[in-house]
């Protein structure tokens, strides 16, 4: 039941990651590798207030939220003039310095993480009542993204992907757009960083690497770019997978080849045959 | 009376290649204004100095008597200067409705919380916005279109939501880069009707044109540049049975 638990867990927080990271470069179009930065500070300062400040879960989550946010004002504020290829390098280096410093710091406990988290919601249906957590939030930050999109505002961000020159030459002030879906964004990741951490009540540098935004963005991709129920399908499917292969009883040297070589042809198959992803429109009105 | 567009002394160059040189223009309301010369004159580059997508680097530009030159583009539109681009520029995966709802000077959506909580104010201005689109498109015979995605309606259609989105904006400067580029038949007649209506309502129209003869048909007075000049100004009969100009803009033949 707890490995049950685990894996629905473990599907909304992805469903949280994967929507909001959807929302920055599905709908927004801002090339960004630094999605895993957010979700680490949103676990770290909840983890931190928890296991040091006694601070109530919930303030913890929502400190992480906040935390998350301003990191992404600052982010955004210093970058988005720029966009494309050199905005993918600045939050590169935003991503890879950020998680040097949680690496290095003694307060965030460096390479070992923060493991003294206090367990909350102790008792048997703990799995079952953080699910429903999981599971509301994931609703939650669902519906505002999918609100926002189809809102006067979600319009304009359409607009920005689709040509940035003939947005701004229409009056609308691309910097302050740019700047709200990025802390939105960055807030959601935030958030899944909080109930991560609680959840888990283990958390490390090693579990925020670069290398997640590849896994995230292969939700997307495979679910659908730019649409609502494509990253809810894509994270469904590629946390779903690695545990049901885990029931093939395959010696544990094979899983991990195993599971690349299934995700890897998946990703291939998807550019070629379905490159709208699992739930994503085809023809001239796609997503791109 | 004031024009609706002045520019004094307008300059810009890129490096070694001046495109605006020493440019002085007026253009009153109800006037529409052909912008002709041979490539490289600097008549779309002229557009972007007005439209802000680049900034000059030395002269003013005034909007109903208020000097834009230093606003950035996206407060140039919202000062009043719409315009058209000679490829479209049409936001692709949107329908033709979304692409016009995007023109509005003052539009509803540029407040994140207000545009999502769905507030009376936004509402109203969204209905507003979207009533003014369809009757935008209904003068121009598109309106059964407006819920089409934009890129799979035929060119000519095409360019002529262009002209649809830069009407939303109501201020009185449109810039129309190359308008009649493409369009046949009558979507022609539509752009010739809908321009000539709009400079009897009061707005100041420029245009870029390579051919000469849509030109004639869509504008009241027309200036040659070349080389980042304005070399004349007068009717478009004037200006074509000029010899000089005829020679800049169609070259000379060789004699043999």
């Amino acid at each position: 039941m707890e490995f049950i638990a685990g894996t629905v867990v473990m599907i909304g927080i992805f469903v949280i990651l994967a929507s909001s990271y959807n929302l920055i470069i599905g709908y927004g179009g801002l090339n960004t590798v630094a999605h895993p930065i957010f979700f680490a500070l949103g676990a770290y300062t909840a983890a931190l207030l928890g296991a040091h400040a006694g601070l109530p879960p919930i303030l913890g989550v929502i400190a992480g939220i906040a935390v998350a946010v301003i990191a992404a004002v600052v982010l955004a504020v210093t970058t988005l003039r720029i966009s494309g290829d050199y905005l993918l390098i600045a939050s590169l280096g935003f991503q890879l310095g950020l998680l040097q410093l949680v690496n290095n710091f003694e307060f965030t406990g460096g390479p070992s993480g923060v493991s003294d988290i206090p367990l909350t919601l102790a008792g048997p249906n703990r799995g079952l009542i953080y699910v429903a957590i999981t599971l509301a939030s994931a609703v939650v930050v669902v519906w505002a993204i999918w609100r926002t999109m189809n809102s006067p505002f979600g319009r304009v961000v359409r607009a920005m992907r689709d040509d940035e020159l003939a947005c701004a030459a229409l009056g609308r002030s691309l910097i302050s757009i740019k700047i709200l879906i990025f802390s939105m964004g960055c807030g959601a990741a935030g958030l899944a960083g909080g109930i991560y951490a609680y959840y888990f009540q283990y958390i490390s540098p090693e579990q925020f690497q670069v290398a997640q935004s590849a896994q995230i963005l292969t939700m997307v991709v495979l679910g659908g770019i730019g649409t609502t129920l494509g990253p809810i399908v894509g994270a469904l499917v590629l946390v779903a997978l690695p545990q049901a292969i885990n029931f093939l009883h395959l010696p544990s040297s094979m899983v991990g080849p195993v599971q690349g070589i299934i995700f890897t042809s998946l990703v291939i198959s998807f550019l070629f045959l379905r490159p709208g992803g699992l739930v994503g429109k085809t023809g001239s009105g796609a997503a791109h | 009376m004031e024009p609706i567009l002045r520019l004094d002394d307008l300059c810009k160059a890129f490096g070694g290649i001046v495109v605006s040189d020493h440019v002085n223009l007026t253009i009153d309301a109800g006037e529409v204004l052909g912008l002709i010369g041979p490539n490289g004159a600097g008549k779309t580059s002229l557009f972007n100095l007005i439209s802000g997508v680049v900034a000059p680097d030395s002269g003013n530009i005034f909007l109903q008597g208020r000097d834009i030159a230093r606003l950035a583009l996206h407060n140039r539109a919202r000062a009043g200067v719409a315009r058209t681009w000679q490829h479209m520029r049409l936001f692709r995966t949107m329908t033709v409705l979304e692409n016009l709802l995007m023109g509005p000077r003052d539009y509803p959506g540029e407040s994140l919380l207000g545009s999502v909580l769905g507030l009376a104010r936004v509402a109203r201005a969204e209905a507003e916005a979207r009533d003014r689109a369809m009757s935008i498109l209904d003068r121009m015979g598109l309106a059964q279109a407006a819920d089409a995605i934009v890129v799979d309606l035929p060119f000519g259609q095409q360019k002529l939501i262009g002209l649809a989105r830069s009407l939303m904006n109501d201020g009185r400067l449109l810039l129309l880069d190359e308008p009649m580029a493409g369009v046949e038949g009558s979507n022609y007649e539509t752009m010739q009707r809908v321009v000539h209506d709009e400079a009897m309502a009061g707005r100041a129209v420029c245009v870029v044109e390579h051919n000469v003869s849509f030109i004639k048909d869509l504008c009241t007075t027309a200036v040659f540049m070349a080389q980042g000049k304005i070399l004349q100004r007068g009717t478009v009969d004037e200006l074509t049975k000029s010899k000089i100009l005829t020679e800049l803009y169609f070259g000379v033949a060789e004699a043999h």
